[in-house]
């Protein structure tokens, strides 16, 4: 596997992957803006009128019978909040050349179209197509109502909206319904040409590739061609730059119709050391990321209080989360045993043998991230966005240099901010 | 060993039966750093009721015991954990079970041979005392609590109580709180004892790996057995008609979400081939997928977000279509589904639609082998049905519009179709 990066434009970048590994080519194509409350449901909503048609094919049909074409080429995109910002996403996976049976040149075709799909749309009357945005419309509102649908993720979300009040990363992905009732097919419009216009964009190609044949094909394509050179500002959020304050903690709860209670704890990390993210994941695998954590021994294995129970570690933002899934009678023993695992790992209260386990853990995680297209895309974006370049080695070498007293140091770093259940 | 060799994907698979009966397959991938094991019993949910090889009398066992056994097979008697001793080798390990089977897997790139060891010795090695089999109802109890909060689960499981009348794989995985309420130490070694045998069992592996060097590790880790006969299951026997047409069901969700289901028993007796299989994935696709006249017609009307997920599920016991979304009008999806299928009957299969949707299938199929995880899962599942998977690739293009008519013609009756339906609570209780 190789990687090499290249500026295609000032604030456009191309980045290929070249592995022999797969049977498959994948393109990413991302679009990095800041959070704002008043742009993020314009921004959401861009991508779902981008997949309704492009100047040459005007309807959502018209692109699926291409891509049936393309051997089943698959087009995706969606957003994801990243740090303080919204990532646009756009996806194309097709097969590699090397395994169609007929000749088609596939990689060049998908090429085209996904340029074609988020560069050319689909444009009437200076606008987006008012039916489409119509149907995009309700559809949006349909997502954001069906926030309620999966119980883990609303509790999960609901914590983050509490700690970030007011905040940008308090806000959700999609923005409100209040926001998206506004939105017409001209001002959208002009959204997305703010978007392609100002901000950062960086292009992936991962595959059985040859990275200067790709830079020749993407330079010559006529929608990147007529981009211009942007500054492409973003947020960069890392551990250095999230500073957090001394708050009391705040206790929440909701009810809704569950049977089971699900539990959230937000954690504020006070440390803006460099490199402290190495020292906190390793700390997380130790508390509730693995099958021998803490959390997963003490409130599963031992006391049968849940069947989901992990803890994440959002570096963006220099959180942890805890989430489990608990009997509702059991929330006040949970949320007791949950701090006494807290106390135990500022007392040192882990061994080395754990230390260790957590390290081998990181470390096939980064060897196995290398088999996956995707995942070795999102790790070289998330380098991009924290504005770092660590290989796959130096990332396994600061992970493997870590020792007990500096994970210990951060667990007296680590702060309670919100408990928040969901309960009947 | 045996070498079947496919060069559309440019794979090779090898297979030998052991003596013991054990099948092995292992998926050579040079250069891949992941590496993927899975050790499978033919034993799931539905197996509740069997003659024991070597006794006369049925046995008829505590609904969602062999998820139950899977999740104490990880106990070792020095007090340990097998998942723990897992993980702390750095890999991945974790386990599942299905209708018709349970698989202990796990994945890594480095301490593989240990692993190995530690695989083999917890599935050959039961443990069971009274006092761990009683705690893990407290674990199992609260994963099913879980699925009770899932409205997608619920939809999925009334719609097989809604198609079949008998046969288990209406029935939870995990069972019940009530069912698992009786099971003890006793029966689990029961049901061990019978349905771990390696000739009721097979083991797929995918990595960078020397096959020939790879199988004897594994037979030295092998501990001896006798000889099983063939395990009798007892199914009641089910009718081909559906039990009725329609379900319904109250949650706490945005928007109705639906499953319609054809009930395809009768192709359970002629065994189902992978032809069988994607001719109804292309069948599918041309009636409700992306490009289809269907799906475009709900999307406008906003009916359809996004397209309906569409599978074929089948094993040797059971068999039918089922069609997952989320819509305000499950009912008018039924009805313009039922619309366009009595359409293609009589109007005949579009030739160009049809090459074209078989191309996006044969696609998929080649993507299925990106991923070391992905070939064992679909080998060893494909395994217990009968199929070896490469035959997706091989038989794809055998398959015609004629065959898709009479498939269409056989599969699809409106008479053994179903719909179950979770409409939202009548008043959302939620208060801050």
């Amino acid at each position: 596997m190789s990687y090499i990066s290249k500026e295609l434009k000032q604030g456009i970048k191309l980045h290929c992957i070249d592995t022999k590994k797969f049977k498959t080519n994948l393109f990413a194509f991302f679009i990095t803006i800041p959070l704002s409350k008043n742009t993020v449901t314009k921004n959401a909503l861009i991508p779902a009128l981008l997949r309704q048609g492009t100047a040459n094919l005007k309807t959502q049909e018209e692109i699926n019978i291409k891509l049936e074409e393309l051997y089943g080429a698959t087009f995706d995109c969606g957003i994801d909040k990243i740090g303080d910002n919204l990532v646009l996403k756009f996806y194309m996976e097709t097969l590699n050349d090397e395994y169609v049976p007929t000749k088609e040149n596939l990689l060049e075709q998908a090429t085209n179209l996904l340029f074609d799909l988020i560069l050319n749309p689909f444009i009437e009357n200076e606008g987006f197509k008012e039916e489409y945005l119509a149907t995009e419309k309700e559809n949006m509102k349909t997502l954001i109502n069906s926030k309620i649908d999966n119980k883990d993720r609303y509790a999960f979300n609901r914590c983050i909206e509490e700690m970030y009040k007011d905040k940008p990363y308090g806000l959700y992905k999609y923005g409100t319904i209040e926001d998206l009732e506004k939105i017409g097919p001209k001002d959208l419009y002009e959204q997305y040409i703010n978007v392609i216009n100002n901000y950062k964009m960086d292009i992936f190609i991962s595959g059985n590739i040859e990275p200067n044949s790709v830079f020749e094909l993407i330079s010559k394509n006529e929608n990147i061609n007529k981009l211009q050179d942007r500054e492409g500002k973003y947020i960069l959020n890392n551990e250095q730059t999230e500073v957090k304050e001394e708050t009391e903690i705040t206790t929440l709860e909701e009810k809704m119709d569950v049977t089971q209670g699900k539990l959230i704890l937000g954690l504020d990390i006070f440390n803006n050391e460099l490199g402290a993210k190495y020292i906190t994941k390793i700390y997380n695998v130790i508390l509730g990321e693995s099958a021998t954590s803490k959390l997963f021994q003490n409130v599963r294995e031992k006391a049968s209080l849940a069947y989901t129970t992990r803890s994440n570690y959002v570096y963006q933002k220099n959180n942890i989360f805890i989430r489990c899934g608990i009997e509702i009678p059991n929330y006040e023993k949970a949320v007791e045993i949950i701090k006494e695992q807290l106390e135990d790992m500022k007392n040192g209260n882990f061994t080395d043998e754990d230390l260790v386990n957590a390290k081998k853990y990181m470390i096939s995680g980064l060897e196995t991230l290398q088999d996956e297209q995707d995942s070795e895309i999102t790790y070289y974006l998330g380098q991009e966005l924290s504005g770092t370049l660590v290989t796959f080695q130096e990332y396994m070498d600061k992970i493997n240099s870590v020792t007990k007293e500096q994970v210990q140091n951060i667990a007296n770093q680590i702060k309670i901010n919100t408990i928040y259940f969901l309960r009947n | 060993m045996q070498i079947i060799e496919n060069s559309k994907v440019k794979e090779k698979l090898y297979i030998e039966k052991l003596e013991n009966g054990l099948t092995i397959m292992i998926m050579p991938k040079k250069g891949i750093q992941k590496k993927y094991i899975m050790w499978a019993t033919n034993y799931g949910s539905m197996d509740n009721k069997f003659v024991v090889p070597g006794e006369e009398n049925a046995t008829e066992v505590p609904e969602g015991i062999a998820h139950y056994l899977e999740h104490k097979m990880f106990e070792q008697p020095n007090g340990t954990n097998s998942l723990d001793t897992l993980t702390a080798l750095g890999v991945n390990a974790n386990a599942y079970t299905t209708t018709d089977h349970t698989a202990y897997l796990f994945e890594c790139t480095d301490n593989f041979e240990p692993a190995l060891d530690e695989l083999m010795d917890y599935v050959q090695h039961p443990y069971f005392t009274d006092e761990n089999v009683e705690k893990e109802k407290g674990i199992i109890g609260q994963e099913i609590m879980m699925y009770d909060d899932y409205p997608e689960w619920a939809v999925y499981m009334n719609a097989m109580k809604t198609m079949y009348e008998k046969n288990p794989i209406k029935i939870d995985i995990a069972g019940s709180i009530e069912s698992i309420a009786k099971i003890d130490k006793d029966v689990l070694y029961k049901c061990y004892n019978t349905f771990y045998h390696p000739s009721n069992m097979v083991m797929g592996v995918a990595g960078d790996f020397e096959p020939e060097e790879l199988l004897e590790e594994i037979k030295k880790r092998l501990i001896k057995k006798e000889k099983q006969e063939e395990i009798n299951r007892i199914l009641e026997d089910e009718p081909a008609e559906i039990v009725q047409n329609k379900i319904e069901k109250q949650m706490e969700v945005s928007m109705p979400l639906f499953v319609i289901g054809i009930k395809d028993f009768e192709g359970v007796e002629t065994e189902i081939t992978a032809k069988k299989h994607m001719t109804i994935e292309i069948i599918l696709n041309m009636l409700i997928g992306k490009s289809s006249k269907l799906y475009k017609e709900l999307y406008n009307k906003m009916l359809l977000m996004s397209e309906p997920y569409v599978e074929y599920e089948f094993s040797k016991n059971y068999a039918h279509v089922a069609i997952t979304g989320q819509s305000k009008e499950p009912e008018t999806i039924l009805k313009e589904l039922q619309n366009a299928i009595n359409e293609m009957k009589q109007n005949g299969i579009n030739e160009e639609q049809f090459e074209r949707v078989k191309k996006m299938i044969y696609g998929a199929y080649v993507k299925e082998y990106n991923n070391v995880s992905d070939i064992v899962r679909m080998f060893v599942s494909d395994y217990f049905k009968n199929i070896n998977s490469f035959d997706y690739l091989e038989n794809f293009e055998e398959i015609t519009t004629e065959y898709a008519k009479q498939i269409l013609e056989e599969t699809f009756r409106e008479d053994r179709t179903i719909i179950s339906i979770i409409k939202p609570n009548d008043t959302l209780s939620r208060s801050e």
